[in-house]
């Protein structure tokens, strides 16, 4: 990731552990958000979608779900359509 | 009086008013004509939400009161409509034996959006809690029996309504003013236009199916024991019949899409109605519009009525008066009683012709009632209501004498598990520890604490403990402690025997303000969809059903601290009426900055930490959740349960005082101390000792020095559970039980701290419990409702 990427990233981080009480410890940003990871559910994702269109302006409501996959993928997603 | 399980309850009163009505004439008119009660909203903030629609009543339709919130004026009005219909007045119905139970959602969230925003006035504080509108209600109405209040969100009213029958049939009331209530909110508006559960366009209930449009309003019915309506020639509308309740153990939102939940309390209720499936008239549907709700009630209703019932109507009110939340059961019921007794099928409005079309394919012989009412002769109606937290609730009225098929136990109820949250620690040998060691609290203001360790000790994984706010947590810790410390077991062909009553004086009114702040500050828009469904009442007993696997009988209650007692009794009845075998009774309250911060601006906080019976100085606020197992003998038996105590009696009653206050209600504490003890069957001079309630505050430790100089006339020794944890309302309620239990179980050693005490007269001293074979648990809340249940040796 550039500079720019690990700064959403971060971010993205930040809000999942703040907004969904997940300890930051628990987050790589590789590790599966959703199934056996981290066990995340459609009310989550709900609350991700709301931060990242409150946070960048992007709306992510509808989008395929590999893009949830991860905080990876969600940074991706984010920079590409912001 | 009644006491007969099967004993007929009939419905001698209605009252109502939501978006189309202001009484049930108007409502039940504009519903058959299929009025919409659907329109912009007015008073909540929309602009930056993608829906904008709700079915509000019209301010002009409200008597209005300042000194109550919104939710309560709803609920005065439909009651007062009830009594008058029915004929109540202070000459035909003694006092005591007239109770009121009222259901809802969210309770008085109207104000504690007006603190937020309105400059933080005290008079707004004792307006926020669901606990106040049965204590309204109650006041108005003279009633001095059981007074609470049920918070199992979306189910709430028409539980209340099952709940008031079951007590005629305990034989505890004569009369109960029945019902629920919710006002139109922000906080409800932004958490379902945060779950993208708003429908953009009018609900369209098994139509669209595209979401919800919120409404409000309340619906007041006055259930009444046969021989008394009898007696005072009252006029009755028709027989209310058995009810099922039950709860999904699947997602705190959403219904399990098997609909095995629903199918369990429509089945249940059909069945102990005497009921055949082919002989039930209509359905007034749960139907909220949304995709979810309306699948899994489809397929209930298609999987139990297809091949079995070929004249069945279906309809859903709320594409008329919208999703009234709390309210919705008790409104649906009155729809449905006024179904039955003018023999006219309200619609479900909404349908275009091409939908019509499509209702065919997926109707198969029911009629759901599409755009038109039609007039047929009824003899059997039901109302359904589900909730979050997975509550399902479901109840049967009949035009003339039941055959009604529930029955009784008479054996004995024994508490044989423990589960303890406090802030002095968790788990019961720490409790045990600490009151051997004489260990009380040294400060004010404490606040429960866990983590990891208890997480891990009951297998609770990350992925589901994020979700749960504070209260919840502790819950579902000191539930599952309770489960495992009694030791018993159940599986998925029995899960239904088994349920839980939740006693709560302050709810999730945490996280609810939170909630209220949030969006107060970033609009309505930005509610937080992952804290919404925190908000409900009935959330922690939700997540404790999902984590356990408990399908049977979920009741949240919630009036005050003594909650924590009244869960006891609730549990109990349910386990005598042979609901089921075993429960759980919790008391379970939060503290926190919110929580801190509104009781000492109350004035109720002590400035340090406080001595109980002494100079008065405030209460020593805390918190926690305290968890008791119950089971029959039999059951306790089947897996060799140790019985910490027996259950011998209780009593719940209310002197109505000013709502927020307890000074004058001594003779309610009186009542339920002689009420307790003859349920018991025995004199209070068997009493040994108390387990009492007084917490620093001058009004209620005098009411305990009061009424025990009264009831025993002489020096008793009283053991309170608020020298070892604080005032934990609810929690210290349930845990005055559960100490008494292991006192009598031996438990706790032969000798403890206690307060001797004799009218005014208050000495420290150790008392010897070895002997004790009958103690006494009491609690209170304010506005004057109390619980007492007398233990007995195992």
């Amino acid at each position: 990731m550039n500079e720019k990427e690990l700064a959403i990233a971060a971010r993205i981080k930040e809000m999942l552990s703040e907004n969904l009480r997940i300890p930051a410890e628990e987050l790589d940003y590789d590790i599966p958000l959703f199934g056996d990871g981290i066990g995340l559910d459609s009310v989550d994702s709900l609350e991700i979608i709301a931060c990242i269109d409150s946070e960048y302006g992007v709306a992510m409501t509808g989008v395929a779900k590999e893009n949830f996959y991860n905080i990876t993928s969600l940074t991706k997603y984010v920079v590409e359509n912001m | 009086m009644s006491n007969n399980i099967n004993a007929r309850c009939v419905v001698t009163g209605l009252g109502m008013i939501n978006a189309i009505g202001k009484n049930v004439d108007e409502c039940w008119e504009n519903a058959l004509k299929g009025t919409p009660g659907i329109d912009k909203v007015r008073s909540v903030n929309s602009d930056a939400c993608y829906a904008h629609l709700g079915a509000e009543v019209k301010d002009s339709d409200i008597e209005m009161n300042d000194k109550v919130d919104r939710v309560s004026m709803l609920c005065l009005q439909a009651s007062k409509e009830a009594l008058k219909d029915a004929g109540i007045t202070d000459a035909n119905v003694d006092a005591d034996r007239m109770g009121v139970i009222m259901g809802s959602c969210v309770g008085g969230v109207v104000s504690i959006e007006n603190y937020i925003e309105k400059g933080e006035k005290t008079e707004d504080i004792n307006k926020m809690s669901i606990a106040s509108i049965a204590n309204h209600v109650a006041n108005m109405a003279g009633a001095k029996g059981v007074v609470t209040n049920i918070g199992n969100a979306c189910a709430a009213s028409t539980m209340s309504v099952a709940y008031a029958c079951e007590l005629i049939r305990a034989g505890v009331g004569d009369v109960f003013i029945a019902g629920g209530a919710d006002a139109f909110a922000s906080v409800p508006f932004a958490g379902f236009t945060a779950l993208h559960a708003l429908s953009e366009n009018a609900c369209s209930p098994f139509n669209k199916s595209n979401g919800i449009t919120l409404g409000e309003g309340a619906g007041a019915i006055i259930v009444e024991s046969y021989e008394h309506a009898l007696k005072r020639g009252a006029h009755i509308y028709c027989d209310v019949l058995s009810a099922g309740i039950s709860s999904d153990a699947h997602h705190i939102t959403a219904p399990r899409p098997d609909g095995i939940g629903q199918m369990y309390a429509i089945r249940r209720a059909l069945d102990k109605s005497g009921v055949d499936k082919k002989d039930l008239d209509y359905i007034n549907a749960h139907g909220t519009g949304t995709a979810k709700n309306d699948e899994a009630e489809f397929l209930s209703i298609h999987t139990i009525f297809d091949d079995n019932n070929d004249h069945l109507s279906v309809s859903s009110t709320k594409a008329m008066v919208g999703h009234c939340l709390g309210a919705a059961g008790a409104i649906e019921a009155v729809y449905a009683i006024k179904a039955l007794t003018d023999n006219k099928v309200p619609p479900t409005i909404g349908y275009t012709a091409e939908d019509l079309e499509a209702l065919k394919e997926k109707a198969g012989k029911i009629d759901f009632m599409p755009n038109d009412m039609k007039e047929k002769e009824m003899n059997y109606v039901m109302s359904n209501s589900f909730a979050f937290g997975g509550s399902n609730a479901s109840i049967i009225f009949a035009k003339n004498e039941g055959k009604m098929s529930e029955s009784e136990t008479d054996e004995d109820i024994y508490i044989t598990g423990l589960g303890i949250v406090t802030p002095v620690g968790n788990g019961v040998e720490n409790y045990i520890e600490k009151v051997k060691n004489s260990e009380k609290i040294s400060s004010n203001n404490l606040v429960s604490e866990l983590g990891k360790e208890d997480f891990d000790k009951f297998d609770i994984k990350l992925a589901f403990y994020r979700k749960l706010d504070k209260l919840s947590t502790m819950q579902v810790v000191s539930g599952i402690e309770a489960i495992n410390n009694s030791g018993f077991t159940f599986n998925d062909d029995n899960a239904e025997d088994f349920g839980m009553i939740i006693g709560t004086g302050d709810g999730p009114i945490t996280t609810v303000y939170e909630f209220q702040d949030h969006i107060s500050k970033e609009g309505t828009q930005n509610g937080s969809a992952f804290n919404f469904p925190n908000t409900v009442y009935n959330a922690a007993g939700g997540y404790l059903s999902i984590k356990t696997g408990m399908r049977g009988y979920n009741v949240t209650i919630t009036n005050g601290n003594q909650s924590g007692l009244a869960s006891i009794c609730y549990a109990a009845n349910e386990i005598k009426q042979n609901r089921t075998v075993a429960m759980l009774a919790s008391g379970t309250d939060e503290n926190s900055d919110v929580m801190n911060k509104l009781y000492t601006q109350l004035g109720l906080v002590g400035t340090s930490k406080s001595d109980l019976y002494a100079d008065g100085n405030g209460m020593n606020l805390s918190d926690g959740s305290v968890t008791l197992a119950l089971e029959k003998a039999s059951q306790a038996d089947s897996h060799n349960a140790k019985k910490y105590a027996k259950i011998a009696g209780y009593a719940m009653t209310h002197e109505g005082v000013e709502y927020g206050t307890v000074e004058g209600s001594d003779a309610g504490l009186l009542k339920a101390v002689e009420e307790a003890c003859k349920d018991a069957g025995i004199t209070a001079d068997k009493i040994d000792a108390v387990f009492g309630f007084g917490n620093g505050i001058k009004e209620v430790d005098a009411i305990e020095k009061n009424v025990y100089a009264k009831v025993f006339g002489k020096e008793m020794p009283v053991i309170n559970v608020k020298d070892y944890v604080g005032e934990a309302r609810a929690a210290a309620a349930a845990l005055s039980a559960a100490h008494a239990a292991l006192t009598l179980s031996g438990e706790l050693g032969d000798t403890q701290d206690a307060y001797f005490i004799n009218g005014n007269n208050v000495r420290k001293d150790k008392v010897n419990t070895a002997g004790f074979n009958y103690v006494l648990a009491t609690s209170y809340g304010v506005g004057g409702s109390y619980s007492a249940v007398v233990l007995a040796r195992a």
